[in-house]
């Protein structure tokens, strides 16, 4: 049959964000594809340069909405690494906390995403709901849903009381049941099981290939996880299971991120449980001597990659960023090669996309 | 990997290629090898066979000031612990050979510092702008920024 | 004349009511998109004022346009508005598509969405809650009563 390109973007009912592809197809079997990257642009590392350190952590946060906190996570401790300054362990805790509470929202969001495009409505509709209960928590100790300005340079700007632990506890245990329950849906459910089985299977060799990290790289078989193998405090006292398939279809990064859900979830309760006492910000000057640090983070999508120069001013000399997305899609025009048109929607979705980290 | 890895790598990285290069240590966390332009692909293709596929975290490109006459290149990698590969080319016409033959990832990063700064990787096909628009006209970002102390 | 004057109120009260949206991120970080798409979820739920969300231009009434406008979108957000059929209405949620927000100066944002398109209503917010997406949404309705479609 003859050849067709589809477009596909930058405006699509697929699509959350800007990005254009361009899918090659004959008939119902799609050959390759290729992408456009950069609509999402906006230049956050030059603008990086122009601002102090302390209006960059408001800079860096809207870097993505979904996984804000990370990047101010690594950029502070990037900062306070240069400083040199010792940051109280209970800021480290809360920033776990944060943390958790946001790959676990990360991972429903996708989840919900996911069963949308499959065309398993009701599944999305109970996950976003579910998903409330991680945004209740968060709004709760830090005031904000989805951007929440937790972090400050030497530490975080909240602090918890009883009632607050209490209430964080009560959550955490709800979210426990229903992600067990949407486990029990996601494993047993026979439509969105044939829909993913088997669906762009990725080799761990093409993973190492194209340096994908993340879920996607944890699904099918390369044990990676940066808490682990290059922990920022307090992930270097705290005991975890990486999760870890063998499959590497689009039913393995299905069941990845649910599994790293309640991975997360139970982390939750053990920092509640090991968290010390302390303050939680020390302070700092402005100016940061000259150095250079790299520090690598595990975002919800993978590893995070931050390069911070200083030259003794107070304002960065060059940042940056490398974000998980990246190197996804660096793998997706292989993806997309030998798979049919309606499995389009179930790859894009297992890249678990976040355009405007790719782009800065 | 651990730091012990490192010297031996090192130690075997400077008695196969029969050349010196630097240790770079200024960078926190990440152990840095300066090594020059024309090293890089053999290099990275011995430390791709090491280890049997080494994750590459990045390609960062940077000027130390404002009318630098060199651009610094750094190929961060991962395995176990990070370490970095550190090359300079001259700012007026920089040239290097792509290493996305060796580790296909690359592609992208190789764009991105194509785009920003104006590096032109052989051996590889054209790097088409990755975030960019097709019409940008100008100079390369941050090289302009540089130069006009934006 | 009364029936003319029914007509319209009939008219008036069934746009209002069933004012489907088409949602275009130009550039924002998604916070604001998260937030517009919990409206759709069991807790915010806008389907019960008669709002869906549309994948296609052709059939929507609102755009909900995020994040800033930078160079690369401009031209794919005046298509989408050309593509709508009238009566048609821009909403700008956030911060950014007010003004550009944090993003204002940098070399490949253009600013708000009013730089490209004439905007009916600004709903500000850092991001936007969905509370306030739905106070502005109710706001037009209110609009679309009192003046009628443009």
């Amino acid at each position: 049959m003859t050849k067709i390109s589809i477009p596909i973007g930058p405006q699509h009912p697929l699509l959350k964000e800007p990005l254009s592809m361009k899918v090659d197809i004959s008939g119902e079997r799609v050959l390759g594809g290729s992408l456009r990257l950069g609509y999402v642009h906006r230049g956050i590392e030059r603008l990086a340069q122009k601002r102090n350190y302390v209006q960059n952590v408001h800079l860096i946060e809207r870097i993505c909405g979904i996984c804000s906190h990370i990047h101010t996570t690594t950029y502070c401790h990037g900062v306070e690494s240069l400083l040199k300054v010792e940051v109280p362990m209970r800021a480290y805790y809360l920033r776990a906390l944060m943390c958790e509470l946001e790959r676990i929202h990360s991972h429903l969001l996708w989840l919900g995403i996911l069963a949308k495009h499959v065309g398993l409505d009701t599944i999305f509709m109970h996950v976003w709901h579910d998903r409330e209960l991680a945004l209740d928590i968060m709004e709760e100790i830090t005031g904000g849903r989805v951007l929440h300005g937790a972090n400050q340079i030497g530490g975080v700007r909240f602090e918890l009381d009883e009632a607050q632990v209490a209430m964080i506890r009560a959550g955490v245990e709800k979210l426990h049941t229903q992600v067990e329950g949407v486990l029990d849906v996601i494993e047993n459910e026979p439509a969105l099981i044939a829909r993913t089985r088997g669906v762009a299977p990725v080799s761990a060799d093409m993973i190492k290939k194209y340096c994908v990290v993340g879920p996607i790289a944890r699904a099918s078989g390369v044990d990676v996880d940066m808490r682990r193998d290059n922990p920022i405090p307090p992930y270097d006292q705290m005991e975890f299971s990486v999760v870890t398939l063998p499959d590497g279809d689009a039913l393995a990064r299905t069941l990845v991120r649910v599994y790293e859900t309640r991975e997360s979830i139970l982390l939750c309760e053990r920092i509640l449980r090991d968290i010390p006492d302390g303050p939680v910000s020390t302070r700092v000057p402005r100016k940061v001597p000259a150095g250079e640090v790299i520090v690598r983070s595990e975002a919800p999508r993978g590893e995070l990659f931050y390069y911070l120069r200083s030259d003794g001013t107070d304002k960065p000399a060059r940042l940056k960023i490398r974000t998980p997305t990246l190197a996804a899609l660096c793998l997706l025009p292989e993806q997309m090669s030998a798979i049919q048109v309606a499995d389009i929607p179930v790859v894009l979705a297992g890249v678990d996309l976040c355009v405007a980290c790719a782009d800065r | 990997m651990d730091q012990t890895n490192i010297e031996s790598l090192c130690h075997k990285l400077k008695s196969q290629l029969d050349c010196t290069f630097d240790l770079y240590t200024e960078i926190r966390n990440d152990d840095t090898f300066v090594i020059s332009p024309d090293q890089l692909k053999v290099v990275v293709a011995m430390i791709n066979e090491h280890f049997n596929g080494i994750h590459l975290s990045t390609i960062t490109a940077q000027q130390r000031e404002a009318n630098a006459e060199v651009i610094e290149v750094m190929y961060s990698f991962f395995q176990g612990v990070g370490f970095s590969l550190m090359i300079s080319l001259p700012t007026k016409a920089p040239e290097v050979t792509s290493i996305v033959s060796i580790i296909p990832g690359a592609d992208f990063y190789e764009r991105e510092v194509a785009e920003m700064f104006g590096v032109k990787f052989t051996g590889r096909r054209e790097t088409p702008p990755l975030l960019l628009p097709d019409d940008w006209d100008q100079a390369p970002p941050f090289i302009r920024n540089e130069v006009n102390n934006d | 004349m009364v029936i003319r004057k029914w007509i319209k109120k009939t008219y008036r009260w069934a746009q209002k009511n069933s004012l489907w949206v088409i949602h275009y991120n130009t550039g924002g970080c998604n916070g604001c998109d998260i937030e517009i798409l919990d409206l759709l979820t069991p807790r915010y739920d806008v389907e019960r004022l008669g709002i869906i969300a549309e994948g296609s231009p052709r059939h929507a009434d609102v755009l909900l346009c995020t994040g800033p406008v930078t160079i690369q979108t401009s031209d794919s957000l005046w298509e989408i508005y050309s593509q709508m059929p009238s009566p048609k209405w821009v909403i700008a949620v956030g911060s950014c598509s007010n003004t550009g927000g944090v993003f204002h100066g940098s070399d490949t944002v253009l600013g708000g969405v009013d730089k490209i398109l004439p905007v009916d209503l600004y709903i500000p917010g850092c991001p936007c809650r969905p509370e306030a997406i739905i106070e502005g949404l109710l706001e037009l309705r209110e609009r679309i009563t009192e003046n009628g479609p443009d």
